[in-house]
Parts: structure tokens; sequence; C-alpha cells
């Protein structure tokens, strides 16, 4: 089935308090095209799930479409520091910083793809984060009768992933590191995929290496060259320092707003552009 | 300072020093120190160390480490297999990772680490990137290795504001020197050349017995060279700068 789409087609499955797993890690193969259009469209509400996030959370708490931020980590790493818009979201109070480490994130992950509602965690044990938060408690093993802290599963609503090679109908592949993209896509009840290029169908069926992502788990492929810019995509493209510099500049909405109109050029330029819908 | 060498070499000396060989070692994002520390121990005393990093690489021999991060693409230069982040904190759990590298913001005298929050948690006066791995890894990697490139009573507390996780911490590395965790507190291990134990007590911010002083060894010459090799752009200074 054919599943390619504009860009704003695709973030339409999005809607506002969705739960939205974002790819990649740090400044790697983000989803930022996807993030910028989710800016664009003005979601609100989100609440958004990644092991450790940078430039992606970041933008999303500036534009106002977060509304809680489930993750191990977010800042920029040691070039750029840290991610001011979501440090500073967190201390208004605007959006929730729910504080797991990184391998609760995927605890929970691994919990959604399951089907089970929640995930034992060996090495969560003396930790504040147990307390204050309700997605952690700890309860008794029923077998050794010893107490073992649990992190409530997440299962995203979409799930939404920058990839290299993707078919129309949903076949997609990931070159170089896959992060938690994958289990992202099991855990998730709908999938977006943005990839730098679409492939024949028969792709994946001759090739050697097969698809990371089956075509039945996705519902919309995005035709995105650059789809991770400014953040890289390995074998692809690496950071683009200027432009992140010039994001992490903007004040106001808007600087944003223009930031996303002179990004709009670049975002949809795939296949099926940025109006009309395939 | 001691001439021919800095305290970032001296730091990522001391730290890759702590490797054995043939330990299994993990570093994160943002830590350009102990992934370099990790090469430099793989390179002179610990060739069979195993590297392990968020990307996946195992053993990695980066052609040109990059600036803006310590877990990309670069780190399956090479790579003689993938195991990645979720496989990582596995082997963690189950009690098979030897040495995890961590940071944090606050540390206090009973080896409490906060990269939380400080503050009221729901609505912090500061929100910090977070702990990363080490909730998890702290408690469970059988040694968890801290640097932290900043050593002042604001960092070295009595008592953190907020307690991320507490666990198998082995050493603390600063820019001053290297605590251990001995008997439940964090005492000192050795003081870095060049610096004076009443400099450490002065920033620290719980009480710190310098009756019996041992000094950190100085970077040697053949690590010092490797160094230069490993890392030509002086990616080690990152956090000095």
């Amino acid at each position: 089935m054919n599943k390619l789409v504009s860009l704003q087609k695709a973030i339409e499955l999005i809607k506002d308090n969705d739960l939205v797993a974002l790819g990649g890690n740090v400044l790697h193969r983000a989803p930022m095209a996807a993030c910028r259009e989710m800016a664009r469209q003005q979601k609100k509400g989100l609440r958004l799930i990644k092991t450790a996030g940078a430039m992606d959370v970041d933008i999303l708490c500036l534009a106002g479409c977060a509304a809680s931020v489930d993750a191990g980590f977010i800042s920029y790493e040691s070039e750029f520091g840290l991610a001011a818009n979501y440090r500073k979201a967190v201390q208004e109070g605007r959006v929730a910083g729910n504080e797991h480490a990184c391998y609760t994130v995927i605890s929970a992950l691994r919990a959604g793809s399951a089907g089970i509602p929640f995930m034992p965690v060996r090495g969560l044990q003396i930790s504040d984060l147990i307390e204050v938060n309700d997605y952690f408690t700890k309860i008794q093993d029923p077998f050794s009768g010893e107490m073992v802290t649990v992190v409530r599963a997440l299962a995203p609503d979409v799930a939404v992933i920058h990839v290299h090679e993707a078919d129309v109908n949903g076949n997609a592949i990931i070159h170089g590191p896959k992060f938690e993209d994958v289990l992202m896509t099991r855990a998730a009840k709908k999938v977006i995929v943005t990839a730098e290029t679409i492939v024949p169908d028969n792709r994946f069926a001759f090739a050697k290496e097969k698809a990371d992502v089956p075509h039945f788990l996705v519902n919309a492929v995005v035709h995105v060259p650059k789809g991770a810019f400014p953040c890289d995509c390995p074998e692809k493209y690496g950071i683009n320092r200027e432009a992140i510099k010039a994001f992490k500049a903007i004040k106001t909405q808007e600087e944003l707003s223009s930031y996303l109109e002179r990004n709009e050029a670049t975002d949809y330029q795939g296949r099926g552009g940025g109006v009309r819908a395939w | 300072m001691v001439s021919g060498f800095r305290t970032c070499d001296i730091m990522v000396c001391a730290m890759a020093r702590l490797i054995k060989d043939g330990n299994t070692v993990f570093h994160g994002v943002s830590s350009h120190m102990p992934m370099i520390a990790t090469m430099l121990a793989r390179a002179t005393h610990a060739p069979n160390a195993v590297h392990l990093n968020i990307p996946g690489g195992v053993d990695p021999k980066v052609r040109k480490l990059m600036k803006e991060t310590s877990a990309g693409f670069e780190l399956f230069d090479n790579a003689v297999s993938i195991f990645p982040l979720q496989e990582v904190f596995d082997l963690s759990m189950r009690g098979r990772l030897d040495v995890a590298f961590l940071s944090g913001i606050q540390f206090d005298v009973n080896g409490n680490v906060n990269a939380s929050v400080i503050g009221d948690y729901h609505k912090p006066k500061v929100r910090m990137p977070g702990g990363a791995g080490s909730a998890v890894l702290i408690p469970t990697a059988r040694r968890a290795i801290i640097w932290r490139t900043k050593h002042d009573k604001r960092t070295f507390v009595e008592k953190v504001d907020f307690v991320t996780t507490r666990g198998n911490i082995d050493r603390i590395v600063t820019p001053l020197c290297i605590f251990k965790y001995e008997g439940g507190r964090l005492v000192l291990d050795t003081v870095h050349p060049g610096v004076s134990p009443q400099e450490v007590v002065e920033n620290t911010g719980f009480p710190v017995d310098i009756s019996r002083v041992r000094y950190t060894d100085a970077p040697s010459k053949q690590e010092l060279e490797m160094l230069k090799r490993i890392d030509p752009t002086d990616l080690r200074n990152i956090e000095f700068k």
C-alpha cells in the first residue's frame, strides 16, 4: 500500500496531547524536519519520549508544543551546551520534566512493545526519582519476595523516526547506529517515517540487508532529504554548526516563526512536497 | 602548574589508569574525557579492555574524534561488533559491566549523586540535563568512575539537593584530586601534582582529612605522546574551554 504523503499530511496524524516518541539520539539522526512541522502546525500538549534528546525536544518546548518530556538526558552535549528552552519551560512549570534513567525509557518501551503494563528495572534502587515520579514504584517480586522497582509501560501514540531509505509501503532501513528507533516502532500505535531516499518497491526483497521496520507497522512515509538537519545523518551529512547556533540564538516567537518559514523550502523539497498530498 | 601537561591531561591519564586490562568499559554522551581515557588505556596498559558506547561500536578505532559528540557514528569506525546502548544497560544489570564513566552536578560526603534538579523536583530552580544512565549504572556497574571538571563547595557538598542515585562509586576524579569511596564516605585518595592539599580542603564542602597525603602520578611521557596521537585536536580539554 502506498503510504507516501507530504510532511504536512504525515504530521496531521499526530493529535494534540499525544504521546510521541522521537527517534535518534542527541544531535544524531533526530527527526528535525518532522519536529519543525509539529511546531508549524502548533501542536499542543505533546508528551514527548526520548532516551537522550537535544534540539528536537528543545524546539518543541520553545514552540509550546510539549506538555511533558520523559527522558534520561536533555542537552546538546559539550560543544553547544544546555537545552535552554527545555530548561526554561520546566523551570517555569510549563513542561513537566519527567526524568528517567535512559534505561527506564527503554524498559518502559519494551513493556509497551510487549503489551504488558510495567517492567521491573534492576539498578534503580536508591533514588529520589522513585518517590517523586508516579511512573516508578516498588513492588514485591512474587517469586523471591524481594522488593523490585518497576516502571510503567510507555506505548507511544506515534513514533517519529528519520531513516536513510524507505519504500512507499513503509519498509525502512537505518544505516549506522539505530539507537532506540526500532524499539519505538514496535511500541507505538502509529509510526511516521521520514526518509532521505525513497527506494523502489523491490529494493528490500532483493537485498541481503532487510528493512529494520516492516511496512505493516508504518502509517506514513515522507520523502525528506536532509530531514535530520541541522543534526547529523550518518554517511549522509554531519551536523551544521552555524544552523545549530542560529537556532540557539532564537529568543522570541516571532524569530521562531521566521526560522520555521525559512526552513520550509528544505523541509518540503521531497517527492510529494509540502502542499500536495500523494 | 607543573610544566608539560595540563589538568585535563592529569585527569584523563588518571581515568585511563583506573581501567584494568580486560575490563568492559562504558561511557555515554558529553563524555569526551572518559572516551579518550578509554582509548588511552587500550593503547597502553589495557589492550584487552572492551570499549562500549551509545551507538554500539565495540572497540572502535576512530579515524577522527568529533568535537560535538561522544556518541556519534565515528564510534562505528573499525568496530568489531555492534552492541548498542540497550544491551550495554542489560549487561550492567546482570553484573557484567566492569567500569561505567558517569558524571553529575553535586556530590555529597555519603556518595549521593545529583544530576537532576536544584530546588523542588516538580518546579525546579534549576533543571539540569538529567542523570542519563547514572541512576541504573552507578548501582550496578562493578565500578562507577565519576569525573567532574568543577571542584568547588557547590559541587562537593555535605548533602545533595536531590538523590539521583547512590551506589558503587569507586573514584571521583576532579581538577584538584581524586576521591575514593571508603567506609560509606568520600575520602581523599590522591592530590594532583601542582595542587596543595589545602586547596582541596578550601574547595570542598565537607571535611577532608589531609593528615596523610598521597599524590596522583603525573602523566608519563609515553601517555602524553599517545594522547596527542589519539586526540590531535585536543578535545580532552573541551570542558575547560
